[in-house]
């Protein structure tokens, strides 16, 4: 095993990266350790054994990446102890490591969260050891700096996400379901990324990213594109790209609560990840069209998840479908930079692609908050369907909170990060209007609108999501019985939450080491393009925002609103029932739902949503005037899965049945088909 | 039948001279006194039927004809409890309607005023010691104003009502 620094002009440099370097390796060796532990440690010491192993080694990652966001200076491992033959290379440059930094962060924060959840399998002896092994992954596939070191990885992160996905398959059938369409949604993803990625490191002579990198330039046309192309599809299936997402809300709702915030979070960044490292980085841009797709793709994913999530019921599908619309904006920014880059704006594409990178990193912490707080709420009342939450602030105060927080930040309310990175993206996309480029001047707009569409919808959802789940009243028995969960859930949850408020009012925090993640994988030459002090902005655009000015404005309006309300109330105040008419008996149940509230938009967006209702009443025998019983069913089905995907399955299954027949047992036939082949490979050579 | 042999002549007429003909009572209550004050002229009204046989309905309905014309008091019948200044209750209360009127009046935001029109509703007229009967209106919630009559006529309510309204 050596660890070598690139080039050592400085000795005190180099001993320094000497250390990184190991401490990358500690890293990925104690995540390794925590995995063996999780699998031969009796269940009582597992949980916190595991965690604290898992958090030791993600402090490590996030101080390896801090250190090269900070420095710029790069980190590579090279060993031949793994994967014989090809050996297995890391080389964490400033791009990757804001990657390992925002995984790691969300492993922290999922790991103490961990430690207060029970149920849902995750205690199992298989899953405990391929919890730490799954973070282990996301922590070192950022890193990857060879074609079969990054498969490698990018496998071993699908088969344990996979099985922790299956984690609670004893107990619930529908777990299974949503791992087989998983399964199949991410190997046929990891498909075409081999191809892609074989079919490029053969052209390209190496398999190193760096020799790629060097070559790539000199590669046919053809070959970038179809690289691209399958990279597109490969890396999309992961992010929960429309319309490859459809595993997506299955299989991020049926895992246990901090896998879905570790999913959701930080695994679907490694698809945009894969996208920029490989069409910015590796093939160093390509021409209009491949990014007019990209943002054609990413536009569809942010309304299609916008919109779902705004009908769904089911809170933690709610949640993914609001991934699927976030990582349809990171697209819709790194479509947009590559667009820029493509007609000679550089300064623009930096300013977009760092907006897009940080709107990742700030969706990785609102959403951790929600996915973390969501799962605290299903274990306190084992439900997760908003239609029979209800009135949970007041019995989890500490959680609500920390639920509305993340659902504020992600509907882009200032002084909460969603809004800065919002903004970015926004103002990245406006200031190439005036372009005359006509692929600018068609694509900018419908990115801007499709911008402000999701933002609407996206509020409405979180309206929804907290008015129903949390204010009212508890709509069942359990919710009327939940209690607050541990300290450590708290935690768990609270670390992003808080972050949410720390971004949004300082973002200058990360925005310095978003920027030079972008300029490093562009290899751009453009000076640093953020305006500092106490605003921010990208140079190349003209807007700034004062996020902290914005705070303190906001504070003394609140106060002050809040003030004259105080003055002005003349008497106290009287609560009182709902108003219903006056009749006797009105229970939690007649309260307005998430269904209620979604069925004006299920029914205006119904040619996309494709809402289906059933009504099935039954009269008395005697007269057909009075009805016995009624029951009424509405389901909302993804329509890419129900058009696409299903169809497209049952013809592979009907093409395997037709196969199945060929093989039927019989001796004579299985002679038969040896001398045809035979005959066949006579003639071939003949 | 009262409008409709009346021609439309006439009826411009009545409506032209009308204010002469309701003569407005002293507010001989405190409570009216207040409540005009409070309302200035504008005083919104649910109707609450407690059980009555809709004679006081028919006489509430027609003070919102254009012969009448309450409106130009400012008076005016809400659908939503939450909107109002008081309650216009008719009938005697029937053992099913008291818990609705009760809640009705939760629902009204204070302060407000119960008004309890016609003999039933003041002290269960011909209803009373019926099986199905609660009580008068007084019984059931406090009552502001009462304005007697089986059924009182329009110029009865509208006169008790301006007393409220402040017009």
């Amino acid at each position: 095993m050596s660890a070598r620094p690139r080039n050592d002009h400085h000795c005190a440099a180099g001993s320094r990266r000497h250390v990184t370097s190991l401490l990358l390796i500690a890293t990925a060796l104690v995540g390794l350790a925590a995995s063996a532990v999780g699998a031969l440690v009796t269940q009582r010491l597992r949980i916190q054994l595991v965690s604290v192993l898992t958090i030791a080694a993600c402090s490590g990652g996030l101080a390896v990446a801090i250190e090269v966001l900070r420095s710029g200076r790069s980190v590579v491992v090279h060993t031949h102890l793994l994967l014989p033959l090809v050996g297995f290379s890391l080389d964490l440059d400033r791009f990757g490591a804001l990657f390992v930094a925002v995984s790691a962060g969300v492993a922290i924060c999922a790991m103490v969260f961990r430690l207060g959840y029970h149920g849902h399998g995750l205690s199992s002896r298989t899953a405990s050891c391929v919890l730490p092994l799954f973070v282990t992954t996301l922590l070192l596939v950022p890193a990857a700096s060879s074609v079969t070191t990054f498969l490698f990885l990018w496998e071993l992160m699908a088969i344990a996400s996979l099985l922790l996905v299956l984690a609670d398959h004893r107990h619930r059938s529908e777990v299974a379901v949503a791992a087989v369409w998983y399964a199949v949604m991410t190997q046929a993803g990891a498909a075409a990324l081999l191809v892609g990625l074989v079919l490029l490191s053969t052209h390209a002579g190496s398999q190193s990213f760096s020799a790629i990198a060097d070559h790539s330039a000199h590669l046919p046309a053809w070959v970038r594109s179809t690289v691209f192309v399958l990279a597109v599809i490969g890396f999309g299936s992961k992010a929960g790209m429309v319309p490859l997402h459809v595993w997506l809300p299955r299989a991020h709702p049926e895992a246990p609560g901090p896998v879905s915030a570790l999913m959701s979070a930080a695994m679907v960044n490694l698809g945009v990840y894969g996208i920029v490292r490989l069409g910015d980085g590796l093939l160093g841009g390509g021409p209009t069209w491949w990014w007019l797709m990209v943002m054609a793709l990413g536009a569809l994913s942010a309304l299609y998840g916008s919109l779902h999530s705004a009908t769904s019921t089911d809170l933690k599908r709610l949640l993914a479908y609001s991934t699927t619309d976030n990582v349809g904006l990171m697209l819709l920014g790194v479509g947009a930079s590559g667009l820029f880059a493509s007609t000679g704006h550089p300064a623009l594409a930096l300013a977009a692609l760092a907006a897009a990178l940080l709107h990742m990193v700030f969706h990785a912490v609102f959403k951790g908050s929600l996915f973390l707080s969501a799962g605290s709420l299903q274990q306190a009342t084992g439900i997760r369907d908003l239609d029979r939450l209800g009135g949970l602030l007041g019995r989890m105060p500490v959680t609500g909170t920390l639920f509305m927080v993340g659902a504020l930040t992600i509907a882009a309310l200032p002084p909460l990060c969603g809004f800065v990175s919002e903004w970015l993206l926004l103002q990245a996309m406006l200031h190439g209007l005036p372009s005359l480029d006509p692929s600018l001047a068609i694509a900018l707009p419908l990115g801007v609108g499709v911008l402000a569409l999701t933002g609407g919808l996206t509020a409405l959802t979180f309206v929804k999501a907290v008015g129903i789940g949390l204010l009212g009243r508890a709509r069942s028995e359990p919710v009327a019985l939940a209690g607050e969960v541990p300290r450590s859930m708290w935690i768990g949850a609270g670390i992003p939450a808080a972050l949410c408020l720390v971004f949004g009012v300082a973002p200058l925090l990360v925005i310095p080491a978003v920027v030079e993640a972008a300029r490093t994988v562009t290899a751009s030459r453009l000076p640093n393009p953020f305006v500092g002090g106490w605003q921010v902005g990208l140079s190349g655009i003209h807007g700034v925002l004062a996020p902290g000015l914005l705070a303190a404005a906001l504070t003394v309006a609140v106060t002050l609103v809040a003030g004259i309300r105080r003055a002005l109330q003349r008497s106290a105040l009287r609560s009182t029932e709902a108003w219903g008419c006056g009749r006797e008996l009105q229970t939690a149940r007649m309260e307005y739902t998430a269904t209620s509230f979604g069925e004006p938009l299920s029914r205006v967006f119904e040619d996309v949503l494709s809402p289906s209702h059933d009504l099935d009443i039954s009269h008395v025998a005697e007269s057909r005037y009075y009805v016995e019983a009624a029951t009424f069913h509405t389901s909302l089905e993804d329509a890419f899965e129900r058009h696409g995907f299903r169809p497209a399955a049952a013809a592979l299954a009907w093409w395997g049945g037709l196969a199945r027949r060929v093989p039927n047992g019989s001796v004579h036939r299985y002679l038969a088909f040896g001398l045809i082949a035979l005959v066949v490979v006579l003639v071939v050579l003949g | 039948m009262y409008l409709s042999t009346m021609r439309l002549s006439t009826l411009i007429r009545r409506w032209r001279t009308h204010p002469t003909d309701i003569p407005l009572a002293g507010t001989a209550s405190p409570a009216v006194g207040e409540a005009a004050r409070r309302n200035r002229g504008s005083l919104q009204l649910r109707h609450v039927d407690a059980g009555s046989c809709n004679g006081c309905e028919l006489e509430i309905a027609s003070i919102f004809s254009p012969v009448f014309d309450a409106e130009r008091f400012g008076i005016r019948l809400e659908a939503s409890p939450r909107h109002v200044d008081g309650l216009l209750v008719t009938g005697p209360v029937t053992r099913n309607m008291a818990d609705p009127l009760r809640k009705t009046l939760d629902a009204v935001p204070r302060p407000r005023v119960v008004v309890a029109v016609g003999d039933c509703a003041r002290n269960c007229g011909v209803f009373a010691g019926a099986y199905g009967v609660e009580g008068s209106v007084a019984d059931v919630v406090p009552v502001d104003v009462e304005i007697s009559g089986c059924p009182p006529d329009p110029a009865t309510i509208i006169t008790a009502l301006r007393g409220l309204a402040g017009t």
